[in-house]
Formats: structure tokens, C-alpha cells, sequence
């Protein structure tokens, strides 16, 4: 079934291969293959847990392989508006879980995409939605993406987005590799996905120097960019204070912040009350 | 989850969905979740308590220790085994302070 499957993956991507051999302009190929991308993300059918996970895998591999399309034609047409789209479109796909590589494949596209990105785009001033979507992210590109916007972008805004997506970018990355401390099969999972000299790499890094880096991104963004506006309505400076309390208070090693309210007969209780006990604080929502 | 109830721990919730305290308890009654929560109020994941925790995401998991320092954060459910093992072990230390 699974051989099935790849078949007519393949047989789909010959076919937008070969529409675009019919002079096509740049926008075109682009939106067939912005199609196809849209097409790939839904099952359009319930799927039972083993299935959503063999589509998953489906879905990051057709990805996969139309990113190396969308980079090709960004290669071909670098002076056609439609380059950075494309460019875009090619590292959207920002993977927050590190589904094993085996079933997901590599993502050849990446470095490649964020290489042109960085030479024919970096003073663009469509770059703020892919800083806060890489914000979420692992990759090493991301890093370096989000340095070199904040460093050479002339836009404040663009620069205010990416300084606020680099202070998020360090502290989620930093989350997930004190996880990988205690869970080997996650460790090893992140080592095969995002390489394992990078991953060795930010193990060296001393944990105490990153924290520094993060609250100082963060109070960056608060004093040199706390007017400007995120796409949600909110100010960089809001969602930088809130950060940087996350940061300072709510990180593994630190003293949870006390928490004073109603329980669910309408007792008010602390949950310093619980002293002397180890504590799960579980949030949860009932849907 | 293993029989915890002897041991120095405590499950706590802290409801994020927007419900009232009333609607809750009768949620809770009829799902038999029987920890203790906090009811947080206003509008789902924009009340009080999950402004100040920063909370982007359910299930958001804190695992604290007998003295109430973060040990784990979890963004997401790790799975039974993984929250198994790390309770185990501050509980270990904590009998161990005693």
C-alpha cells in the first residue's frame, strides 16, 4: 500500500515537472506547484492513528520534494518577483516535532533556499511572517536566517520581528534540548532530523551564556523595538515582557511562580500550599 | 499513572478553557477527573493565570519538586512512561530530604 502511495506521488510530481516544460512563466509554475503543495496536506478522508501517521510521513516527503522544485525555480528566475515566494513557500514547512527521519526524509531544500534567501533577500520587507514562523522551529538555518535579518534588514519592523523571533527561536530551541537530557529516544531523534554535528554542537553550548543571550534579544525588543506592531494586533514590547518573564521565571531550574485561585467547588487555594509535595501542574482545557 | 496517593504528591490542574467554576465542576463530575483545579476566568487561554505563565499551548505540563522548582516542562503530552519516570524521581528525593 505504502508502494502504491509513493507511485502516485511520484506520477504527480512528473506531471507538474512536465506543465511546466509548456513556457510557463515564472507565476504560473509557481502557483501550480503552490497547488500541489495544498493538495499534499490533506487526507480528505478520516484516518485511523496508524494511517495519520503513515500520511504524515507521505505529507513531509511530498513536501520535501516540492521545496527542491520551488528552489529550482527561484535558481532559475532569481529577478522575478515571484523568486522570494517561492523561496518562502520552499522553508515554510517549519518541523515542530522530530518525527523520526526515517519517516519523514531529509529536507534537501533548506539550506539551499536559506542561502539564496540570504544573499538576493535580506533587505526585503516581506521577510517578518517567515521570522515568526521559524521562531517555532530546530534548524540551524533559522538561526542564522534570523541574525542576518535583524543585522542587514533596513525595515524596522522586519529588523523589530526578527529580534523577537531570535529571542523565541533561542529559548524554544534551549526547552527542547533540556528535554533531550532526559529522554535519550528524543535526543537521538532531534540528532538524526536536524544533523548530528549540530545537535553535538549545542550541546557544548553553555546553557548559562544562551539564557544571557535570550533575556538580552528580549530586552532588545522591548527598548529598541516595543512599538512596533505583530501581525496579531499585539506590540513587540507586550510579547517580549511576557517572554522574558517566561524566561526568567517559568524555566526548568527556576522557582515556580505562586498561583492563587478557585478550585472547582470555588475554594480559593495557593499552590504553594503544596510545599513539601512534588507537584504535576497540568493545563488543560476541556474542549 | 501508579497509585500515588501515599506518596508526598500532588496532581493539580489548572483549567484554561474559559469555563465558569460552575460549568467546570459539573465537566469534571461527569468526566470523573477528580484533581484538584484552578479555575482560571476570563476568555479560553487569556485568563490571568495563563497570561502570567505564558501558556501557548494545552497540555502544558510543569513538574515540580518538593521544594517548587520547575524540574520538567512539558510543552505537549510526553506519554505515561516518560512523566511516570520523572515523578518517581523527585519523589524519590523528596522521601530522601525528609
Amino acid at each position: 500500500m505504502r508502494r502504491i502511495g509513493i507511485i502516485i506521488l511520484l506520477l504527480n510530481l512528473s506531471h507538474v515537472a512536465s506543465a511546466q516544460d509548456k513556457s510557463a512563466t515564472p507565476a504560473e509554475i509557481f502557483k501550480a506547484l503552490r497547488k500541489e503543495y495544498d493538495r499534499a496536506s490533506s487526507s480528505g478522508v478520516p484516518l485511523t492513528d496508524a494511517e495519520r501517521l503513515k500520511f504524515i510521513g507521505e505529507v513531509y516527503k511530498h513536501r520535501n520534494a516540492l521545496a527542491r522544485k520551488f528552489v529550482d525555480l527561484a535558481e532559475k528566475y532569481p529577478n522575478d518577483p515571484i523568486a522570494l515566494d517561492a523561496l518562502m513557500q520552499a522553508v515554510w514547512q517549519v518541523n515542530t516535532t522530530p518525527w523520526p527521519v526515517d519517516l519523514v526524509g531529509e529536507d534537501s531544500a533548506r539550506a539551499r533556499a536559506f542561502e539564496l534567501i540570504e544573499r538576493d533577500h535580506v533587505k526585503s520587507d516581506k521577510l517578518a511572517p517567515l521570522c515568526q514562523r521559524v521562531s517555532f522551529g530546530f534548524c540551524k538555518e533559522y538561526e542564522s536566517f534570523l541574525r542576518k535579518v535583524l543585522e542587514k534588514n533596513p525595515h524596522k519592523n522586519v529588523q523589530a520581528i526578527a529580534c523577537l523571533s531570535l529571542g523565541q527561536f533561542l529559548n524554544n530551541r534551549m526547552q527542547r534540548l533540556d528535554l533531550c537530557n532526559e529522554q535519550s529516544d528524543l535526543a537521538k531523534e532531534f540528532a538524526d532530523l536536524y544533523s548530528k554535528a549540530y545537535f553535538a554542537e549545542l550541546r557544548r553550548q553553555n546553557r548559562d551564556m544562551v539564557i544571557e543571550e535570550i533575556e538580552k534579544t528580549f530586552e532588545q525588543a522591548i527598548e529598541k523595538y516595543g512599538a512596533e506592531l505583530l501581525s496579531s494586533g499585539t506590540t513587540v514590547g507586550e510579547r517580549a515582557k511576557s517572554d522574558l518573564f517566561r524566561v526568567r521565571n517559568l524555566r526548568v531550574g527556576k522557582e515556580a511562580p505562586d498561583i492563587e485561585g478557585e478550585d472547582q467547588d470555588g475554594k480559593r487555594f495557593k499552590l504553594s500550599e503544596y510545599r513539601g509535595k512534588v507537584v504535576l501542574l497540568d493545563f488543560w482545557s476541556y474542549v | 499513572m501508579k497509585n500515588l496517593q501515599d506518596k508526598p504528591f500532588a496532581l493539580i490542574g489548572v483549567h484554561v478553557g474559559g469555563a465558569s467554576t460552575k460549568k467546570l465542576k459539573e465537566v469534571m463530575d461527569r468526566e470523573n477527573v477528580t484533581w484538584r483545579t484552578f479555575v482560571d476566568m476570563g476568555n479560553a487561554g487569556a485568563g490571568p493565570i495563563a497570561t502570567k505563565w505564558n501558556l501557548s499551548a494545552t497540555p502544558t505540563l510543569y513538574l515540580l519538586d518538593h521544594n517548587g522548582i520547575i524540574r520538567y516542562k512539558w510543552a505537549g503530552a510526553p506519554g505515561e512512561k516518560v512523566i511516570d519516570a520523572a515523578v518517581e524521581k523527585l519523589i524519590r528525593a523528596a522521601e530522601k530530604s525528609k
